[in-house]
């Protein structure tokens, strides 16, 4: 089982790179939406029994973070008719290297933690660690509102990934709070962002520096 | 019988003042003279030996009981603020009327009012709440009597300096009073003995009190603010609110312990107040200003008293300290008496010519022959000539030191050179008042404004007469004011209530009454002669010249001149010179401008560093999302760091 799991962590934090990596907002998009099916389906891999309540909340997060979201992303990628990110705070390769160092040194980091025994094999800490990172990079270094939306999610996927530690303690309810919240945020910026593009005709998060007062 | 119904008609009659200040001035005169009447009444009957006032109420102001207490140190400075209150109301009738200034006028009254009563509040409050309260009181409704005539810039511009420096001062006394409250376990104020730990508290109130006193570093807000107010406003400034610093030094050193040492920093700010506030006023052009420098001075040789009394303390209350002490207080009253009549009769200058720059005006003695008179009168008295005032003050504290030279040790190391330094004071004081009567009095106008000056009504030169009266009386009957002084004295430090006056202050009084008699049997002889053998008119130092003009009379600067000099090193003026040059020079210019040091070259580039770096600072907040989301992770990835280096234990 716990090979399986790394497995699939290995695959996320790999996202996590490709997400960095790339300037195309659908590609980012989808980066996001593989890594949250992949990410869904540990719940499944870390109960011994089967439980369906544990099922249900799975499935539903599969749902909503491989499905409902990008969905949303996607049409209001449409509506704001851009395609890329065009120039990021921090370059792509920059981002890339800034990732995979954080990545590295979320590895190397997690081992000086003191962590229970039975979560000292496998990637959980510092595959959150590592996501954590990634979604931190894209909020600061990108500029369009979809990508920050998308390290956003990236950042929620690492926050997730580090409660899979507390499956035991934490009811799947709290978690399945969080993934309703994220929705209606999603929602929510959807919708801004649709407006934004209408009254800036941009979506550029830098202009939006008026109200700092 | 106490003092009490007394207050309460004092308070009454202030109140009232405060209420119809805006509508009627003749009842707003009426209830302010009333209030005043009703507080000297009420202070002469502490300072003459009756009982102290000690009023405990179960109202509560602030969620604290109401706790009012008249003793002879409160009253000495009560029957001070009660002349000058009085006074000042009399002459703003005439000075700042409601047809000259139909808007400020009105809130002039009533914030004078306000004035009043806050002076009081904070003479009477026995609890650092009500204190504070009074005292910010007093702050704000100076703030607004000095800036009376805002429509000017250099107005507001003095008004915000005298409103900053004095939040500062105050912030100091809430570190003061909410320390002492936090130590002792109440807001409630007395004398406390027995908690040495407190002592070092006592710097915080000398920085907040004398910031409200004006002693040399802190006076910054000083001269600007008592040039530009109406001279009244500045009258009862310079002769009262300025005092309340002293009320408070005073009060709290004779309440609470205070630190090894102190009383010679209090000696030295007192002696570099006075010997700088007097070189400043030496270099200054405009009449108020120079007369706001003297209080600067004035306010330095009340210290002088109190450093050496609190030395005197530390030393075993030695007799000494207490002429010391005792001349320090008079020398408040004294200085609060003829500073007002010098603002009022600056007033009366201005309000005849239109001007406070002295090289503009001269020769008024002829057209405002009173206003001559009674401010020679204020010149003499506040440069320590018998038979005034200021000489017995002076006299008394000069008495003290001269007795502290006979202590073996550092004492009389110390009070030789503060002796010799407060002889140069008043050397000083005089030349700067010989320079300011020359110059505003004497000679002919310099300007079409002072040629058609008039002389004021009987409502300015009323007060200013009474005003100088009290200075006569003072300086003729000193036993009767320094038994009063004393009294105070011994409220402060009650070790001293046995120790008797000096023998010769009886004779001082005889001597000042036979100066007095000399002089004007010696007067009436002159007068007598000049009138039999006829005067005759004529120039003076005209040196050959053909055709001498006013404007090539002698100038404030060029008569202080030589003095600027010996103190150019900290006046530090600034010179425009332009020389006639060649046998026919065409044109050729000299000016001079002497800046506030401190305020200057100290204050105003520290000020200016302070807001570049914050200015940096504010750069941080730029409105990017993306740089706060930085920051946020900076902050963390710090905290993190910290916890794994060990910082978590």
């Amino acid at each position: 089982m716990g090979s399986t799991m790394n497995l699939l962590i290995g695959l996320a934090m790999g996202l996590n790179l490709l997400a960095l990596g790339s300037g195309r907002l659908s590609a980012i998009i989808r980066a996001t939406a593989v890594q949250g099916v992949v990410l869904g389906v540990m719940p499944l891999l870390l109960e011994y029994t089967f439980d369906w309540m544990v099922a249900l909340v799975a499935l539903v997060t599969v749902a909503v973070k491989g499905f409902v979201i990008p969905s949303l992303l996607r049409r209001a990628m449409r509506a704001a008719k851009i395609q890329r990110e065009e120039e990021p705070l921090i370059g792509f390769v920059p981002s890339l290297l800034l990732g995979a160092g954080g990545t590295i040194a979320a590895i190397a980091g997690a081992r000086m933690l003191p962590l229970l025994p039975e979560h000292a094999g496998t990637l959980l800490v510092p595959g959150s660690m590592a996501s954590i990172l990634t979604g931190l990079i894209l909020l600061i270094g990108r500029v369009k509102a979809i990508s920050q939306v998308c390290g956003y999610l990236i950042l929620e996927n690492g926050i997730y990934l580090f409660g899979l530690l507390l499956i035991h303690s934490t009811p799947l309810l709290v978690e399945s709070g969080i993934l309703l919240d994220l929705t209606v945020g999603v929602f929510v910026i959807g919708i801004i962002v649709d407006r934004i593009q209408r009254a800036f005709d941009s979506l550029d998060t830098r202009k939006l520096t008026v109200l700092r007062e | 019988m106490t003092a009490g119904p007394l207050i309460l008609v004092a308070a009454g009659g202030t109140l009232a003042g405060v209420l119809s200040g805006r509508f009627s001035p003749r009842i707003w005169l009426a209830s302010t003279v009333a209030g005043v009447s009703a507080a000297l009444a009420a202070s002469v009957w502490v300072l003459a030996g009756g009982a102290v006032w000690d009023w405990h109420s179960a109202f509560r102001v602030g969620g604290e009981p109401l706790h009012l207490r008249l003793d002879a140190i409160s009253s000495l400075f009560m029957a001070l603020l009660s002349v000058v209150g009085g006074a000042g109301a009399v002459y703003s009738l005439e000075y700042w009327p409601d047809s000259a200034h139909p808007r400020s006028a009105r809130g002039g009254r009533a914030w004078w009012s306000v004035l009043v009563m806050s002076v009081g509040g904070v003479l009477l409050s026995c609890n650092g709440l009500h204190f504070l309260i009074a005292w910010e009181l007093l702050t704000i409704s100076s703030y607004f009597l000095i800036t009376r005539d805002r429509q000017r810039s250099e107005v507001r511009a003095a008004g915000w300096l005298y409103l900053g420096a004095s939040h500062a001062g105050t912030l100091s006394l809430f570190a003061y009073f909410t320390a002492l409250a936090v130590s002792t376990g109440g807001w409630e104020l007395g004398p406390i003995h027995g908690h040495p730990e407190l002592a070092p508290l006592f710097w915080l109130a000398l920085l907040g009190f004398g910031v409200k006193a004006g002693l040399f570093p802190l006076h910054i807000w000083l001269p600007s603010a008592h040039a530009n107010a109406p001279s009244h406003v500045s009258a009862i400034m310079s002769g009262v609110t300025i005092k309340v610093g002293i009320y408070g030094l005073v009060r709290f050193t004779g309440w609470m312990p205070v630190p090894q040492g102190a009383g010679w920093v209090v000696a030295v700010l007192g002696v570099s107040s006075a010997v700088l506030g007097v070189a400043f006023a030496l270099a200054q052009h405009d009449l108020k200003r120079l007369l706001a420098y003297h209080s600067v001075e004035n306010i330095g040789i009340i210290l002088i008293g109190l450093g050496f009394a609190l030395v005197a303390a530390e030393h075993g209350n030695a007799a000494w300290g207490l002429l010391a002490l005792a001349g320090g207080l008079m020398h408040v009253w004294n200085h609060g008496l003829f500073k007002s009549l010098l603002f009022l009769g600056a007033g009366s200058v201005l309000h005849a010519t239109g001007t406070r720059e002295m090289s503009r005006l001269g020769g008024l003695w002829r057209a405002m022959p009173w206003t001559a008179g009674l401010f020679a009168l204020g010149a003499a008295a506040i440069s320590g000539l018998p038979p005034l005032n200021g000489f017995v003050s002076e006299w008394l504290v000069f008495l003290g030191l001269f007795d502290a030279v006979n202590v073996p040790g550092n004492v009389s190391l110390a009070s030789v050179p503060a002796l010799v330094l407060l002889g140069m004071t008043g050397a000083l004081a005089l030349a700067c008042f010989a320079k300011v009567c020359g110059v505003v009095f004497l000679g002919r106008a310099r300007s079409a404004a002072a040629g058609h000056a008039h002389e004021s009504g009987r409502l300015m030169l009323g007060p200013m007469i009474a005003l100088a009266s009290c200075c006569v009386a003072v300086g003729l009957a000193p036993a009767v004011f320094f038994l009063a002084v004393s009294r105070a004295a011994a409220e402060w430090n009650p070790a001293w209530a046995t120790v008797g006056g000096p023998l010769s202050i009886a004779t001082i009084g005889y001597a000042n009454l036979s100066v007095v008699v000399v002089g004007a049997v010696a007067v009436s002889y002159l007068w007598r002669r000049a009138g039999g053998t006829g005067l005759r008119r004529g120039l003076t130092w005209d040196c050959g010249y053909a055709a001498p003009t006013a404007r090539m009379q002698y100038t404030g600067g060029s008569f202080a001149g030589i003095i600027n000099e010996w103190f150019a090193w900290i006046i530090r003026p600034t010179r425009h010179e332009n020389m006639p040059e060649g046998p026919f020079p065409v044109r050729a210019g000299f000016d001079e401008h002497s800046p506030e040091t401190v305020l200057e070259h100290v204050v105003e580039p520290v000020g200016r560093m302070v807001i570049k770096a914050s200015s940096l600072a504010r750069r941080l907040q730029h409105g990017r999302l993306q740089a706060y989301l930085l920051y946020i992770v900076a902050g963390l990835a710090g905290l993190a760091a910290l916890v794994l280096l060990g910082g978590g234990r």
